[in-house]
């Protein structure tokens, strides 16, 4: 699905940091954890623009991407920013799509909240109505970069579990700082640091992963 | 109450201002003189109100359209942005008062030389307010939308220019407010009408109760047409809600 060789991680102006390699098949779904600085979200939206950097291959054009606010467009109502792909494409929401809107937003247990207007929502339901949008998109792959950190410790349990149980086939890699959040969701974990990407970790012991609390440089 | 109250104080200190200095009206008219004016020359008052207010609409859409539209285009071409802006804050340093008497040259002494003078001082007020909503979008905005496939025309339609809109409306009032100056000093150059003609027109003959009187006009004008894109635009911006992004 995705297959990164001999990437080189750098900000222009800075010493380099990370050669990257590092290969996902279809389907399977990894937190990757570091500290700031070491340039997980870099990495992830080189993933996402993929097409500008030979050393980075995708085998879909069907990736979605969570920031870390929900984008989410207040001049239009829910179910409008749900479908919003459409808009910007050029493409009509057909009524079979105002269908699958509706469905999708059942799934993340917004149901009736179509016609809603963004300013109603809770920072909760914004980013389950961002989720909805990735499921209406069909995205093969979801890129998340610390998509829940703007929300309470509960609220980002409910959003994890919610992710666990809807991303079920896609690819997915999760940006995060923080191994509680990332394991409430995924089984492993890539580490990156500033001179290299290590993994794949067992996030259900990390407590007690000497080499993973070293590489986050976590001291416990 | 709290809005009559200024009103009517500013009133009464200039009725005993006249009335302590015992003031002859061809210098400072008492309130109550005005007043009489006022119901007196309605007629007249109201043909060259009526002439000027048009002025003033007419050029601030004009100038509202051509400065908006102008924004859109700089928006959309970096190099023109920077081949274009330069000159665009040259041309606010010469006075728009200075250009008055081209304008008579080029576009006579009727209607189309005062919304020529209109255009000028609107365009530029909601040219710059517009250029400035046009700025980068918040975070995380731009690779969600190339996630999403988005084409270039969809995204400038569909999101930059919503997000402008706001800016554009706040340039349009403060046009709104100044777009009066435009059409009166268009008028004081050269015109056969409007309230800008009628002051000049009462001031050489020593009819200050008149200019006073067309004043009055003027402010009640310049009040309403502010007051009516005011209450417009920021429908508008409910309507948009740019206002509640974080």
């Amino acid at each position: 699905m995705l297959s990164i060789t001999q990437f080189d991680l750098s900000y222009p102006g800075y010493p380099p940091l990370a050669r990257v390699t590092w290969h996902l098949k279809p389907g399977e779904q990894v937190a990757l954890l570091g500290r700031s600085g070491t340039g997980k979200s870099t990495l992830l939206k080189a993933i996402l623009h993929a097409a500008n950097h030979p050393h980075i291959e995708i085998e879909t054009d069907r990736i979605a991407y969570l920031a870390q606010q929900p984008v989410l467009l207040p001049w239009l109502t829910v179910a409008e920013n749900v479908s919003l792909g459409n808009r910007l494409r050029g493409e009509s929401v057909t009524p079979a799509d105002a269908e699958q809107i509706e469905q999708r937003l059942t799934d993340v247990g917004l149901a009736g909240f179509g016609p809603r207007t963004i300013d109603t929502l809770s920072g909760g339901q914004r980013a389950r109505v961002a989720l909805a949008r990735v499921l209406f998109e069909k995205a093969d792959c979801v890129l998340l970069d610390e998509p829940f950190s703007g929300l309470d410790r509960s609220t980002r349990i409910d959003m994890a579990s919610l992710c666990r149980e809807l991303l079920l086939e896609q690819t997915v890699v999760l940006v995060t700082h923080d191994p509680l959040d990332a394991r409430n969701w995924l089984s492993h974990a890539m580490v990156l640091t500033e001179t290299s990407l290590t993994g794949p970790f067992e996030l259900t012991q990390f407590e007690n992963d000497r080499v993973l609390l070293d590489a986050l440089g976590v001291g416990l | 109450m709290a809005r009559i109250l200024p009103l009517g104080g500013a009133l009464a200190a200039w009725w005993l201002v006249v009335w302590a200095f015992e003031l002859p009206h061809f210098i400072l008219p008492g309130p109550d003189r005005v007043l009489i004016t006022l119901i007196e020359r309605h007629a007249q008052l109201l043909f060259h109100g009526s002439v000027t207010a048009a002025e003033i609409l007419a050029g601030l859409g004009l100038g509202g359209a051509l400065g908006f539209l102008t924004a859109c285009a700089l928006a959309t071409s970096e190099p023109l942005k920077r081949a274009t802006l330069p000159f665009l804050v040259m041309s606010q340093a010469l006075p728009v008062f200075a250009l008055a008497p081209l304008l008579m040259l080029w576009f006579g002494y009727g209607f189309a030389s005062k919304l020529a003078m209109t255009t000028l001082i609107v365009y530029f007020p909601v040219t710059a307010a517009t250029l400035s909503g046009f700025r980068a979008m918040p975070d995380g905005w731009h690779d969600t939308f190339i996630s999403l496939h988005a084409k270039q025309w969809s995204l400038f339609w569909r999101v930059r220019l919503p997000l402008a809109l706001p800016h554009a409306f706040s340039g349009l009032r403060i046009a709104a407010s100044v777009a009066p100056i435009g059409a009166v000093v268009g008028e004081w150059v050269g015109s056969s009408s409007g309230l800008g003609y009628l002051m000049l027109h009462a001031n050489g003959r020593g009819q200050t109760d008149l200019m006073f009187a067309a004043l009055v006009v003027l402010c009640i004008e310049a009040v309403v047409i502010w007051t009516v894109v005011s209450r417009l635009t920021r429908r508008l911006d409910q309507r948009l809600n740019v206002s509640s992004l974080p």
